[in-house]
């Protein structure tokens, strides 16, 4: 993949737009830890981090603000509906805060068959991400479900980008 | 979060092909099913992409200079607000500077008007100061933020109620474009970018769970009555296709009430 590549460069990169990010995190541990749950904009943060070499380059995704979240319990599944458009090409990214969640990321057309689609997986599991272009314009379904390595319920937040 | 969740996130930033399992279909009518609420209306710039690949469009021949005209209304202030930024990503697609200059400005006199406009500010003079150095990316994506923004805050307002009509005026502006653009170069593969019936449908029931205060004023009865006509008319027949016939009337429907909401 082109993306592994460049991904040192991209790495640092990332590093570099992550360190405010770091000292924002310390100052906020407290709280989070006061609350047991991370706070919804951590999670996005999460996402757009591995979203980063997609975002750059010649041909880059372009990242929409608009985000979905919630909460998800161990071996559940919850559907986004998402409109999409033949001839782009879209990236979806799925983040949970703990590390040792395991995720998957699915696309499906408004008939609720499975659609073919790149599926991007991470050294971290805690991130997953999946690239398709989609053959109809239409609704599609992004099935997100949240593995059973992990007791605790999980915050998500999904992002995507197209092109 | 810690530190070392972070950095284990960072060193996982390389990406690796991998196969997962999945059902291969899914059964949408199940009552199991957890659908997320939330939905994300796609913005203008996410359809003109796909148009674009069919080849180049004259999106400046889109842009019709509108005066605003503020009344104590909030609910027609909200979908004034969702046609300006739809507006606003026709001129940057068309690479208009002034265009997007005028429209910085009238995302804030809009915002002030919505009670909101200390949290547009700074986006909004970043759209007219990047259009003035035609930085398109940039003016696009706080465009987008100006959008999310004022959404973000309204919901924190609790004015949900709102939220919903700057998303349907958003929708609104950039499905007038898109059909008139089809309109005026009509191709059977472009047409297909109005097939949403699905979407036009959660329009809808926003629209019509919306309070009844929330509706005042008749231009609400033609926003009720115009969604059901586009659902009707916002879906591919069995060659895949929107026939022409009902890209003018999608046009002209989405046309009149774009208008009937800036004048009333």
């Amino acid at each position: 993949m082109r993306v592994r590549s460049l991904s040192t460069v991209l790495f640092a990169i990332a590093i570099s737009s992550l360190v405010p990010f770091f000292v924002q995190a310390e100052a906020e541990s407290v709280t989070a830890e006061s609350e047991k749950t991370e706070p919804p904009d951590d999670i996005k943060l999460l996402a757009q981090s591995a979203a980063l070499p997609a975002l750059t380059g010649k041909n880059p995704f372009i990242l929409r603000e608009s985000w979905w979240n919630g909460t998800i319990e161990p071996g559940k599944a919850k559907l986004i509906q998402a409109q999409l458009f033949r001839r782009n090409e879209y990236q979806f990214w799925f983040a949970v805060p703990s590390v040792d969640a395991g995720l998957n990321l699915n696309i499906y057309n408004g008939e609720g068959e499975l659609v073919p689609s790149e599926t991007i997986s991470y050294d971290a599991t805690n991130v997953v991400s999946a690239r398709l272009a989609p053959e109809l314009t239409g609704i599609y379904y992004i099935r997100i479900s949240l593995k059973t390595t992990v007791k605790d319920s999980q915050d998500w937040a999904v992002i995507y980008g197209y092109r | 979060m810690n530190k070392a969740a972070l950095l284990i996130l960072l060193v996982g930033c390389l990406p690796l092909a991998s196969a997962q399992d999945a059902p291969a279909t899914i059964d949408l009518s199940d009552p199991d099913l957890v659908f997320v609420d939330e939905s994300i209306i796609p913005i203008p710039l996410e359809i003109f992409a796909s148009l674009d690949k069919l080849g180049a469009q004259d999106w400046g021949q889109q842009l019709e200079s509108r005066e605003i005209r503020l009344d104590t209304n909030r609910s027609r202030t909200a979908m004034l607000f969702g046609l300006v930024v739809s507006e606003g990503f026709i001129a940057v697609q068309a690479k208009d500077k002034e265009a997007v200059r005028g429209i910085g400005r009238d995302v804030l006199k809009l915002a002030g008007s919505l009670g909101v406009p200390g949290s547009v500010e700074v986006h909004a003079n970043s759209i007219v100061t990047s259009a003035g150095r035609g930085d398109w990316p940039t003016v696009r994506q706080e465009l987008d933020r100006t959008r999310q923004t004022v959404l973000d805050k309204m919901k924190e307002l609790r004015d949900d109620e709102l939220v919903d009509l700057v998303s349907l005026g958003g929708w609104l502006g950039g499905t007038e474009a898109l059909a008139s653009a089809l309109k005026s170069n009509y191709s059977e593969e472009g047409s297909d970018l109005l097939n949403q019936p699905e979407l036009v449908k959660q329009l809808k029931k926003a629209f019509n769970e919306l309070p009844r205060r929330s509706k005042r004023g008749k231009v609400f009865v033609q926003v009720s009555k115009t969604l059901d006509h586009l659902e009707s008319l916002m879906r591919t027949d069995d060659t895949g296709a929107i026939s022409q016939g009902n890209v003018i009337e999608i046009s002209l429907a989405t046309s009149n009430l774009v208008n009937s909401i800036y004048e009333s």
